[in-house]
């Protein structure tokens, strides 16, 4: 059940994922990405291997079906499923989500939540921006693209946090 | 047990991780010409690093047979260019008779043990008396006279190095070649003092001191050193700073002069001593 819901998610959000990024331009300063969602959201008792698996799993796909170059995406996420433990652990306290299942907004709280998100996200944008110009020549030409990009993606991914999983989980 | 250690969980994700990320990398690699050659370019600044280091430390390790060879080739050109000497001022009757021994025939020896700290420094080399090495031989290097033996047991020769101050070699000077000795005054291991040079010489600063051939020790026209300075001394000589070619702190591979007419010379030596007492 756990299972088909899961595979369910992935299949919608790379779908969204997609539509979003591939058929909408929005132009030079803005990627669209928010299958993040989706691996920060995984419960808290996942193993972090099978974790970056899914990520890597993930991303790739996103990478198949839409324009970017294929790999990076996957690389982004791995790198930032391998922290999202540790960012996890630094917005929460202790004990705090061994009831929990899921670490999303209800749970963790507007506020946590963003940061949590922020943060993992930031993470990956980074990491996205500096695969793309491998290395660190073009950091302050990427700066402007990478700023906007978490700020509109992670407004996005509450949203849609909140409209759909908020209410409806459970 | 799998699992069980938190080190070899850590470990196995570390590991998938980086599996993971070089996967990646090799995708994007393939998928994108930006990447792949910026990946190319590490990577073959990686190689060239490694290919260098490797090549550096196999340079090393070989450069033992590199010596030996370099020391049997110097030492074949080192006796062809004593036939020629010997040979060229009557070519004719002495190369078709075939007779022809050179003057001098060198045994290249290896230095065991080397002192450049005292007033009286040795050297011993690996050659003795079974090589054919006998008392009283000069020792060269190509870049200069390093002494005398004194002493050979079977396998081994005990020489009194240049760098003593007891020690001194005949030696002239380009272009005016008045000669003089040349001797170690004790105090830089570079540095040795021509003396005895008569004040009406001309020479000048950077001028080559070579080895005169008076003595049946050396061969001649052996470089030395360069002038560097010199001041007159007693109003009558002058007493020249030489600054030496040969480094006797590096000093590894040697020559042990042999000189065939060396018995002939003493004979005549002796013969004429004994006349004089």
């Amino acid at each position: 059940m756990v299972k088909t819901s899961n595979f369910i998610l992935f299949l919608l959000f790379v779908f969204i994922q997609i539509i979003l990024s591939a058929l909408i331009d929005f132009g030079p300063l803005l990627f669209i990405s928010i299958y993040p969602l989706f691996l920060l959201t995984r419960p808290v008792n996942t193993s972090l291997p099978s974790l970056m698996i899914w990520a890597f799993i993930t991303g790739l796909t996103v990478d198949y079906f839409s324009n970017t170059i294929l790999g990076i995406n996957s690389f982004a996420s791995v790198m930032m499923v391998f922290f999202q433990f540790r960012i996890l652990g630094l917005v929460c306290r202790k004990g705090d989500m061994d009831n929990q299942e899921r670490p999303g907004l209800r749970e963790l709280g507007f506020t946590r939540f963003s940061a949590y998100l922020g943060i993992s996200i930031l993470l990956h944008h980074m990491t996205f921006s500096m695969v793309e110009s491998f290395g660190l020549t073009h950091f302050i030409y990427n700066l402007p693209r990478v700023i906007i990009s978490v700020a509109v993606n992670s407004f996005l991914i509450i949203l849609i946090e909140y409209g759909v999983f908020y209410k409806n989980w459970r | 047990m799998w699992g069980k250690s938190p080190f070899i969980r850590a470990l196995t994700t570390l590991l998938l991780f980086l599996a993971l990320q070089g996967f990646s990398l090799i995708i994007i690699s393939r998928e994108s010409l930006f990447q792949s050659v910026r990946i190319g370019g590490v990577v073959m600044h990686l190689k060239t690093g490694v290919s260098g280091f490797t090549s550096d430390i196999n340079y090393y390790f070989g450069l033992g047979d590199v010596n030996d060879m370099l020391r049997a080739e110097n030492l074949k050109l080192l006796r062809e260019l004593e036939l020629y000497k010997k040979i060229s001022p009557h070519s004719d009757s002495l190369l078709k008779s075939g007779e022809v021994t050179p003057d001098f025939s060198y045994i290249p020896a290896k230095v065991v043990a080397n002192s450049t700290n005292k007033l009286h420094n040795y050297i011993i080399l690996n050659k003795g008396r079974k090589n054919g090495v006998e008392k009283d031989m000069g020792v060269i290097s190509p870049r200069g006279v390093v002494g005398v033996v004194t002493s050979v047991s079977d396998h081994f020769s005990y020489v009194i190095s240049f760098l003593n101050i007891n020690q001194s070699v005949s030696a002239k000077i380009t272009p005016s070649m008045a000669f003089g000795p040349l001797i170690w005054e004790g105090r830089r291991t570079d540095y040795a003092t021509l003396i005895e040079i008569p004040y009406h010489i001309n020479f000048m600063v950077g001028d080559t001191v070579y080895t005169s051939g008076f003595s049946t020790l050396f061969p001649p026209d052996l470089p030395l050193g360069t002038v560097r300075k010199s001041e007159v001394t007693k109003g009558s000589h002058h007493n020249i700073q030489v600054k030496l070619f040969q480094d006797f702190s590096t000093l590894h591979y040697v020559n042990i002069v042999v000189n065939n007419n060396k018995e002939e010379l003493d004979l005549i030596q002796g013969r004429t001593n004994g006349k004089d007492k």
